[in-house]
């Protein structure tokens, strides 16, 4: 049997800039570590936080929609995040704006360790027409 | 890790970073944090549906990591995983069998209250020579990692 999705349809006029989602925990393990190192092929690689893509994974927990692409993203380093730790995002609508037709939503979030010690910071611009950007790519 | 103490200078060329993109380096930083769903990045027909396009491409994401990697080897880890910023914009898609090199160039330098901000400016660019990224990074050196005046 299929679950029904209890996702809000995103409303993209109706969504409010300040919005805050639920916090978000998880535990970062050396595994992960290990592989997001293999992934980018770097061993030294310090912020495996990177790609748990924490400021939409509140979003996407709350809205569908059609998709997205990663139009900008930035990121600011405050301490390398240990493994073994459990890692709290707090992450937020940020901003959101249209631009030659196509609309983008700004998300941030903040991350901190079980410890107090301030990890990252990462603001994300995505379009949400992905498939326009298909056609621009060309395939 | 010795401390890396250097001038910065407008002009400065960071060394480049080459990357060559594959399908697995892909599927390992999405499985990373256990994103283990059929993805744009990880399955062609996903990526056909969400994206219309013929195949799958990178997380802008794997960009951001190596633009902080071209940064954090230029100031050193001590310096930039504690004050490093990258802000990029991903203008193409970079996709499995890309070779693609970041290069940087210091563009300001400014003291602050706790050091000197050291500012850069970073591309991306393919094998074909399209630019597939660009951003700006920075990063606050704090006094003890620069030369002491005379």
């Amino acid at each position: 049997m299929v679950e029904a999705d209890a996702r809000i349809l995103l409303d993209w006029d109706a969504l409010e800039v300040g919005e805050t989602f639920e916090t978000y925990q998880y535990l970062l393990t050396q595994e992960m570590m290990d592989t997001y190192r293999q992934g980018v092929m770097d061993s030294e690689a310090s912020f495996p936080t990177i790609s748990h893509k924490v400021d939409v994974k509140q979003y996407n927990a709350r809205y569908r929609d059609a998709g997205s692409v990663n139009a900008r993203c930035a990121f600011h380093c405050y301490n390398p995040p240990m493994a073994g730790k459990t890692i709290t995002v707090r992450a937020w609508i940020a901003d959101k704006y249209l631009r030659r037709g196509k609309n983008y939503i700004v998300t941030e979030a903040v991350s901190v360790d079980e410890d107090g010690r301030l990890i990252d910071r990462v603001i994300t611009h995505e379009l949400k027409q992905p498939t326009e950007v298909g056609k621009k790519w060309g395939g | 890790m010795g401390r890396l103490v250097r001038t910065y200078e407008v002009g400065d060329e960071l060394s480049p970073l080459v990357k060559e993109m594959t399908q697995e380096a892909i599927n390992l930083f999405e499985g990373s944090a256990g994103q283990l769903e059929p993805s744009q990045f990880t399955d062609e027909e996903t990526a056909r549906e969400t994206l219309g396009t013929e195949g799958t491409v990178a997380s802008g994401r794997m960009s951001l990591s190596f633009a902080i990697e071209l940064l954090r080897r230029h100031f050193g880890s001590s310096v930039f995983n504690h004050a490093g910023t990258v802000d990029l914009r991903f203008l193409r898609p970079v996709r499995p069998g890309d070779t693609v090199t970041f290069t940087g160039t210091v563009t300001g330098v400014s003291r602050e209250v706790n050091g000197s901000r050291v500012s850069v400016e970073i591309k991306a660019e393919n094998q074909r020579g399209d630019t597939t990224g660009v951003g700006q990074g920075s990063a606050v050196v704090p006094n003890a990692f620069l030369p002491q005046d005379e």
